[in-house]
């Protein structure tokens, strides 16, 4: 994917949320849905390639979960994780498109000095 | 959205706990801000893999809309005019954006390029995306409906490997469909696959050169912009 571009972002966002408190920043915990087509590896490996750009967050370090993609039942209400990208419900079988966790692509922890 | 409180003091703590920081929060923002921009008008991306026609498409179809609908087109390509080109050459109104070797088409670009393009007297506006089924998936640009398109010359098992972008768009295109009796591809197995992914997903197969299905692509267009249209009139009204 365009994993540079979502590293920027991951500073960018930083930056506007604590303008005071960037350079402190020591980890940046991701929590990235299946459906966001992230890959940890690349991601760690965009996010050395931007710190040897930007030398003031070179104490910095990235986390990369990556969550399972979770479907809930508009019939029966269960919640089931997808898989094999076979969006239907575990529990009675039917199709959803009510996808409650796997798109997302957000930063869900941050630790300061 | 919850925020964190950046004024609190954050030597040797932990801060943010649970704190939801959206990645694609901006482009999610100017997406809306297109959305409101374009109430009258039905935005149509078009998404799918380099060489699946969706140019030729889009030729086919302002030909055949010229007399029912207005169309215009944003042509997102890594590099070159020429896909705008082509549109003009039939006399399609046409905007490239050229995303200087970007693999997708974030909602900023489309929000700029609607200052260099008239839409005066459009109906539809087609934003035709990289050639690209992975990138494009996660970016909102504001559209009313999503279109994949799928040559059968790529084969049939694209929704499986592909899934978001198949869960993420409402029409599903099988083209070069004259093609079909010379391939080893499958449209009711692309349907089932497709509809594993995303059970309300519409399929239309599609020969843009012979002309198969385009009757078919035409109306559910028309349906649409007209939908939209009275949608925007209740509002007002």
């Amino acid at each position: 994917m365009h994993e540079i571009s979502l590293v920027r972002n991951i500073f960018r966002t930083l930056e506007d949320e604590f303008p005071h408190d960037i350079q402190r920043v020591r980890g940046i915990y991701l929590k990235a849905g299946l459906l966001s087509n992230v890959q940890p590896i690349l991601m760690q490996n965009a996010f050395q390639a931007v710190l040897e750009d930007q030398p003031k967050y070179n104490k910095t370090t990235l986390h990369v979960e990556v969550l399972p993609i979770l479907i809930q039942c508009d019939l029966c209400g269960q919640t089931s994780e997808v898989a094999q990208y076979r969006f239907v419900c575990s529990q009675c079988g039917r199709p959803s498109r009510n996808v409650i966790q796997g798109e997302e692509l957000l930063i869900s922890k941050v630790e300061f000095e | 959205m919850q925020k964190p409180k950046s004024n609190q003091a954050s030597v040797g703590s932990v801060q943010c706990e649970n704190t939801t920081l959206n990645l694609l929060k901006v482009n999610d923002f100017v997406a809306k801000a297109i959305r409101d921009r374009l109430p009258n008008i039905l935005v149509i991306n078009v998404c799918s893999s380099p060489g699946s026609g969706k140019t030729t498409l889009m030729q086919e179809t302002g030909k055949r809309l010229r007399d029912r609908l207005n169309m215009s087109v944003l042509v997102g390509d890594p590099e070159t005019e020429r896909d705008a080109i082509r549109m003009r050459d039939v006399g399609i109104n046409a905007l490239q954006i050229v995303t200087g070797g970007m693999c997708h088409i974030e909602a900023q670009m489309i929000y700029q390029a609607l200052d260099h393009i008239d839409l005066t007297g459009t109906d539809v506006l087609f934003i035709e995306n990289v050639g690209n089924l992975v990138c494009p998936a996660a970016f909102d640009l504001g559209e009313d409906y999503r279109v994949t398109v799928l040559a059968c010359t790529e084969g049939d098992d694209k929704p499986k490997k592909y899934p978001r972008m198949f869960l993420t768009s409402e029409l599903l295109i099988v083209s070069k469909s004259d093609l079909l009796p010379y391939v080893p591809f499958s449209v009711e197995a692309v349907t089932k696959d497709a509809r594993d992914v995303n059970p309300d997903i519409e399929v239309l197969s599609i020969s843009s050169l012979k002309g198969d299905g385009l009757d078919a692509w035409c109306d559910w267009l028309t349906e649409r912009v007209y939908a939209k249209r009275e949608k925007a009139a209740e509002k007002v009204g």
